[in-house]
Formats: C-alpha cells, structure tokens, sequence
C-alpha cells in the first residue's frame, strides 16, 4: 500500500472512533456531569430564572437536537462560549495553551533526552553498582507524588533558598523559559524522568540481548558504536510510541504545577471547567485530546517506517 | 582646578535638579484573588473575587462608611443620601455632577458625564433575560413596571431599552424617582452593591456580546490590562473626580490610627494596583513571606502557622506585619428538609429527632478541627455586625448529646438489636447527610457522623458535585445539609428570608413551610431596622429551633495580613475591597 493510501485509510478509520468518543462524552456529560444552571443562576433564583438559563444554554433541548449540535461544533470548530464567563471557547484554547506549552514541552523533550541517555548508560551496565542505584531510587523517587515535589519544592527552593520566583508568569516568553518555568519543570521531570528510565531501560536490555548485537560484537564493533546506532535505532521504535502517546497530554496542561505556579494554563482552565459543569470547554478539551490521539498515533506509524524500513503500511 | 572643581559642582547641581524634578516612585500594590474571576459585566457577576475589582472600577449609588461599625451606607455616585417617602415606597437619587466614565474609544475622545438616565438603563439590565443576572433579586418584583418588561423580554426574546418604565422616572439629567411596588427599607442596600456600578449604553452596545471584556466605569481605577484568570492590573482613572479622604473614625483605637494616616489626601493614593490569580494557599502564603504580595488574606490551613490565638505570632509581629481580624457577616447552619418522608413533618417524634440531631453536632469541635479556630460559635441566624443581630441570643440546641438520647428515648425510638435506633413504628431509621466532593466536607462527613454515633442513628453519605447539590436543595430532595450564607447587604432580612415559605424551591433549602413563621417574617417587611422588627426576628430564631427547622453553628473569622508598608488598611465586612482608600509607604516598599 503506498503512503496516500495508507493515510486515507487511516484519516477515514478515524470517524467512527471520533463518533464514539463524542457520544460517550455527550452521554456522560449528561449523565454525571450535573445542572450549571443552579450555579450560573446565583444565590437567590427562582425556577424561571434556572428554567431562563436551561433554555439559553440549550440543556432543556431534546438529547438527540443537542447531539446534533454538539456534532455540528466539531465540524465547524466552533463550540462556542463558555458557560461560566462567556468567554469564546476558541479564545480560551488560543490564550491558555501557550502557557501550558512553554511548560510542557521543555520538560517532554528533557525527559526523552536525559532518560534515553541514562536508560543507556545503566542497561550498558546492567548489574551494576550504579545500575541498581539508579533503578532502586527511580522506584523510590516514582513512587512520591507530584503534589509533595511541588510543595517540598516551591517551599525549599522558591522560598527558603530563592533561587527561583514562588509564582508568576509574564508575557514574555525568553523570560518564562528561563525564570517562571524553571522549578515547576525540574519538579514535573522529577516525576515523569523515573518511570521512563525505567522503562526505556527494558527496550534498550530487549535489545541488548538479541543476536544482532552478539554478531556485531563478534565483527568487532565498539560497544559505544553497538549502543547508539544499532540498539538505539532498534529500541526507537517502542520509545517513539511512548513519548508520541504523551503528546496529546501537551493539550490538557499540568493542572497541578500550572495551579501552584500560577501559570495561566489550560490545565487550570479545564479542571475549573469539570468543576463549574462548563460543558463547553469539557466537550472541546474532550475532542481536541481524541483528535490528537488519532493524529499522534498515525504520526507514530508513519515514524516506524522512517526508523525501520522494514515496517510496511498496511 | 577651579575648572574641574566648577564642573563638579555643576553635574552635582544638574542631579539634584534631577532628582527634585523626577516624578515620585509610582505606589503598586500587589495583590492575590483565590479563584479566578469571571469577566466585569457587574450585571453579569455575583463572585466574590470579580466584585473586588468591580467596586474600583465601577461605582454604584451608594456605598458603605470604610470606618463605621457597624456599617453604615453613605452616598457614593449620589450627592446625599436619597430621599425616601411614602413609607419606604419612593427614593429620590440625586446624582454627584461632573462625574465622568473612564476613558473609552466608544466615547470618540469626549469625556462622558453620568446621568440619571444611565442609572435608569443600569437597573434595567438587570431585568433583561439574556444577561441572567444572578443579582437581579436586589430589584425583582420591587421596581414598578420593570418585572413586566423583563416579562416581555421573556416572551418575544427583544428587551425593550427604550420603554418607559413607571417606576423609574427621570426627573432631570441629576434627579431620578425610583417607585417600589411594596415597602422596602432594603432598597438603599441594593444600590450599594458593587453589581449595581452604573454603566453607559453606548459602551454595552458597543461592545455587545463581549461587555464582560470592556469595563467603562466611574470608579477611581480602570483595567489596564487583563490576562484572564491570571493577571488583572488596574491604574488610576484619570477622568475620576476631585476626592478626599474623610471618615470619621470614631472612639475606636485602630481606626483613629487609620484616620491619622489618611485624613485629607486625595483618593486614590495608589498608582496601580495588581492582581495575580493565585490559588493555591501556599503559593500566596510563600509569596506574601518573600514580600512578593502586599495583602493575604489568610487561608485556613495557614492560621496554626501564623495566628497564636487571635493575635499574630511574634516572629510576623516582629517584621511589622499586620493582622486584621473581623468576623465575617456570615452563618454556617444546619438544616433539615420539613418535607423529607423520614425527617420531615411537625410531628412531635419528628421534632424531637430533628432537635436531637441539632443537639449533637459539636459545634467548638467544628471550630477547632475544621476551621483551626478561625470561626466562633453563633446561633443566631442573624450574624453580629448585621442590623437585626442578637449577640445574647441563647440557643435551645446547644451540644447536649445526652439530653438529645433521652429525648429520642422518650419519644420511642428504640434501639434495635443492630444497636442502632429505629423509627417510633419500628422501621429502620438512617440520615441521609449531603455534602460536595472536596476534601473539607470529607471531613465534616466524619464529624456528621460522629454526632449521629453519638445519637446511635445510622449515618449514610451522599456525595454530589456542587450543582447537584443546589439541585436537589431546590427541589426539596436533601435530607440533611450544612450549609453558608454571607450577607449580600447587612440587614437581617437577608439571613431570615432563609426560611420564608415561598422561598421553597430557591434558596429555603429546608422547604419549610409555615404560616404562622411566614406571617410573622412578613411583618418585618414592613418594618425599618428597629427594636420591634428585633423582637419580631427574635421570635423566627427560636421558632425554627422549636420546630427543629435548622440550627445555626458558627460564623467565620476573617484574617487579613499585611506588609508593613501598607498604610490605611481596615477590613471591611461588606465592602469588597477597599484599595482606593489606601496608601502605601513607597519608600519601605521592596518592588518598585
């Protein structure tokens, strides 16, 4: 199959799993997601005023009319305003996914880096002394949640030593990068770097134990020379899907760090929308994050077949 | 030499002209809001944290005294407090000439005065459907004529801007006759708020369907700049008239030192204020101890940290911090649904389980667990500092868990052989206790079920998302809630009207319904804040405990910290913010 085809087959594959996630939503949404107006209507309102604000925002609407909307935004993009602020969804996304952006993506890419390379050094090594140093403290270091890095965190190194601001963020992106970001990415790589050692360590020992890497070895090939071009590029392939399956994580923020450094995110963002039964914004997050899947899944195929020219489109 | 020497003298010269011509160092407060805001529509608006910055950049009829305890209403936009006739029925606003809205590109370089007309189209925004005002009860069913636009709105989906309205009538471009329905002494309250700051039509119109986007008011400050739900900063309005700083602080201490301070300057004092949305505590509790924040209002889990008792522990004392520390014009209360088939009902067994329940929730408990003694134990359902009060006040349902068993073993309900208490009939008997998903009401999911061990009543939890809540509240299926109120005006109408009869399916979320309780609560309608409308709400409270409608528990403390440099700081109760009528000490400040 040639690659046009390939992606045809893939993009028109993609419509019934979008149907499914958009029904599931919309059933869910409906099911658990509760009754804003009582919220929107304020303190003293009188069922006219609930029964005024249910017909605004359409929820007093049959179910299959609302569907019918609901499928309608995603095809033309447009989810239309915030319940809770009025504020236009798509405005929304424009102005909070940067934020979340600048976070997100240094720590993706410092994750990927310094765990390929350790996972490396410590499966070149396996068994070591420093092999299970390193394995027994990503246990430990995984096993702490994100909440206490960042308290312990923003209190040691933000407060107590300063060496870095408790809060904040600035239009300035060149600032952001190298001030504001700074602790809430050391603090989310302090997470999110264990697991990935770990696991990259596995592919990259897969590997390591196969006959081309004897072979090779037996042809006399430097171990630096077996690791870097003839295990890595084998071990690319699981180690592509699992930084390509946290991509469509870049859209939904990291609620936690963007809440305590006051970084105005769209993790923040989403999480008040669950709060304040803002369907709106649930219904776009919901599909943007579906959509990216898709896409980050085809992005991943069309990769393995760059790494190994073995792969076939099928 | 003389060369060198004169040259010197004359760079000295030229940087001491330097300094005494430059401008003083600009006055910036920083700030933290707790939760995001929601946009500055005032009509549109009913948070807390919106209305901080709604009260400095639009201005209503009226406001509050910033010294007087307790609160007193004074003229804000009006030029005196109106004149009020026909036995609370008809008020006469006059406005403050020469008062101007902030600059705005809708004004076409003019600068725009306010008229009584604009307070005319103000109030009616709050009728009109498609703002959903979640404030319009302030005006609703009050204002002769204005319901039935709203009606007609309501009905043909266009609200009319231009009707005349008989209750609204302008007299001149200063004077406006506002005409109620019925008595109401609350009207003045009303027009306090800081929803109702007086807008242009042209600036709504203009900006139609993004006003929430475009504040244009009178008040000392406007929005220079906006990153939603993170960055609010406000600068001096430059249109905003000629004000003085005059309050009479009265015999008390603090607010004669306060008075000291501030006496005679022009208002605003501050430059710019800046507002980050912070809202994790710690993360405002960090920033305020590096000097990053000027203010905190301190949250709860913080108070063991900073507060000794009442008062601020010695290291914070020591740095020139100040503790401002008022009691909130607020009630946490009890309440049980009169129309639920196990609680419900004014049978005297039904009664007595409501009451016995009352009797054991440990209020002092509450405080010290929940609240870390930041509250203090009121049942009154009228909060000190709020007309109507009764700080005397001694409840029938303190905490007595023994007297609350004998009463339920008076009254039959026996013990089975589970040992839990069954109904008088001998079906089993268990409470149902509502209550939201967040990590404090787990914690008073244990403290309910305490009370109700203690009472050897089955306890069963229903956890619902906030909505959900409010829904079920409104449609009368809660059995058993705690629930909040803070007053929105500081009169006791707005705590009582908590349990008036036609208020079921709003916000009586007990769903009582009783005429006698009902007719007595109408009567202080009709009554100013006097000692006769006190012995009438006198009555209601010990009514509603009789009957085992509700039981009130605490009042929450407020805690403000501020820098030393702040000058002029006093909490308030009603008003939401008070930053216009501050200073700072630039000089002592570290940010510039």
């Amino acid at each position: 199959m040639n690659l046009t085809a390939f992606l045809f087959r893939r993009l028109w594959q993609m419509i019934p799993t979008m149907l499914g996630v958009v029904l599931l939503v919309f059933l869910l949404f409906n099911w658990v997601g509760g009754d804003p107006a009582y919220v929107l209507a304020g303190k003293m309102a009188n069922p006219d005023d609930i029964a005024n604000i249910r017909h605004q925002l359409g929820v007093d609407r049959p179910l299959w009319e609302q569907l019918l909307i609901f499928v309608r935004q995603i095809v033309t993009g447009d989810f239309g305003n915030s319940w809770a602020t009025r504020e236009p969804v798509s405005e929304i996304f424009r102005t909070r996914l940067g934020p979340s952006l600048v976070l997100l993506l240094p720590m993706l890419l410092l994750e990927t880096v310094v765990a390929v390379v350790v996972a490396l050094t410590v499966a070149a090594m396996r068994g070591s002394v420093l092999d299970r140093t390193l394995m027994v403290t990503s246990t430990v270091v995984m096993s702490i949640s994100l909440l206490v890095y960042i308290i312990v965190g923003q209190y040691v190194f933000a407060s107590l030593l300063g060496w870095f601001p408790v809060k904040g963020w600035s239009d300035d992106l060149w600032r952001n990068l190298t001030t504001y970001a700074v602790l809430p990415v050391l603090l989310g790589l302090m997470v999110s770097i264990a697991p990935s050692v770990r696991l990259y360590r596995t592919f990259i020992l897969d590997e390591i134990s196969q006959d081309y890497v004897r072979t090779a070895r037996a042809k006399g090939l430097s171990e630096r020379r077996i690791l870097l071009v003839h295990v890595l590029r084998n071990a690319a392939i699981p180690i592509v899907t699992n930084v390509l399956m946290g991509l469509p994580a870049l859209l939904t923020g990291a609620f936690l760090l963007e809440r305590f450094f006051a970084i105005p995110g769209i993790g923040r963002e989403i999480i008040m929308a669950v709060e304040r039964s803002d369907f709106p914004i649930i219904k776009a997050a919901t599909v943007y994050v579906a959509l990216a899947t898709l896409l980050a899944n085809l992005l991943g195929d069309l990769l393995y077949r760059a790494l190994d020219p073995r792969v076939q489109f099928e | 030499m003389i060369n060198h020497m004169g040259r010197f003298l004359f760079i000295l010269l030229g940087l001491w002209v330097t300094g005494a011509l430059a401008a003083p160092p600009q006055k910036v407060l920083h700030l933290e809001l707790s939760a995001a805001e929601t946009g500055f529509d005032p009509v549109m608006t009913s948070d807390l944290n919106t209305a901080s910055i709604e009260q400095q950049l639009f201005e209503s009829l009226l406001t509050y005294d910033y010294l007087a305890r307790p609160v007193k209403l004074i003229p804000r936009l009006a030029a005196a407090m109106p004149t009020v006739t026909d036995q609370g029925r008809t008020w006469l606003f006059t406005l403050k000439r020469g008062v101007y809205f902030s600059p705005d590109p809708v004004f076409k370089g003019q600068k725009r005065e306010v008229t009584a007309q604009d307070v005319v189209y103000t109030l009616m925004r709050f009728m009109d459907p498609k703002n959903r005002s979640p404030y319009k009860f302030l005006v609703e069913g009050k204002i002769i004529g204005l319901d039935e636009l709203g009606e007609a709105a309501r009905k043909t989906g266009h609200f009319d801007y231009d009707a005349r309205i008989p209750g609204l009538e302008v007299l001149d471009r200063y004077t406006l006759k506002i005409r109620l329905k019925t008595t109401d002494y609350n009207f003045a309250h009303a027009m306090a708020q800081p929803m109702y700051g007086i807008v242009a039509r042209e600036v709504i119109e203009g900006y139609a369907g993004d006003t929430a986007s475009h504040p244009v008011g009178t008040g000392p400050y406007y929005l220079a700049r906006w990153i939603r739900s993170s960055l609010m900063v406000l600068e001096r309005n430059p249109n905003f008239r000629h004000e003085v700083w005059r309050f009479d602080p009265g015999n008390d201490p603090d607010s004669q030192r306060i008075a000291a301070q501030m006496q005679g300057k022009t208002i605003p004092q501050i430059d710019r204020v800046e507002i980050q949305v912070i809202e994790e505590a710690q993360s405002a509790w960090l920033s305020f101890g590096k000097g990053e924040l000027d203010m905190i209002g301190l949250a709860g889990q913080f108070a063991p940290i900073a507060l000794r008792g009442a008062h601020l522990k010695p290291s914070l004392a020591q740095r020139g911090i100040r503790l401002d520390r008022i009691s909130d014009p607020s009630i946490a209360y009890y309440f049980i649904n009169q129309q639920d088939p196990v609680l419900g009902g004014m049978s005297k067994e039904k009664i007595a389980l409501r009451r016995a329940i009352f009797m054991a929730q440990n209020d002092e408990e509450m405080i010290r667990v929940i609240h870390k003694g930041q509250a203090v134990r009121n049942a009154y359902p009228i909060p000190e500092g709020v007309a109507g009060a009764d700080p005397g006040y001694r409840s029938l349902l303190d905490y007595n868990p023994g007297e609350a068993n004998r009463l339920l073993d008076r009254m039959g309900y026996a013990k089975g052989p589970d040992g839990y208490r069954r109904q008088p009939d001998g079906q089993p008997l268990a409470v149902r206790y509502t209550s939201s998903l967040s990590s404090q009401d787990r914690e008073l999911d244990e403290m309910m079920k305490k009370a109700l061990d203690r009472l050897a009543i089955r306890f069963e939890s229903e956890k619902l998302k906030f909505p959900e809540i409010l829904k079920a509240e409104r449609q009368c299926r809660v059995q058993i809630r705690l629930s909040a109120w803070i007053a929105d005006y500081p009169d006791g109408d707005n705590f009582m009207q908590l349990w008036y009869g036609p208020h079921t399916h709003e916000n009586n979320g007990s769903c009582y319904q009783d005429p006698v309780w009902d007719r007595l609560y109408e009567k202080t309608l009709t009554l100013p804040d006097s000692p006769q409308r006190d012995a009438l709400y006198h009555q209601l409270a010990r009514l509603l405990e009789l009957n085992g409608v509700t039981k009130v528990s605490t009042t929450h403390i407020r805690n403000v910290l501020s820098q030393p440099w702040v000058i002029g700081f006093k909490a308030h109760p009603i008003l939401p913010s008070v930053w216009s009528l501050m200073d700072l000490d630039a000089s002592r400040a570290p940010h510039p």
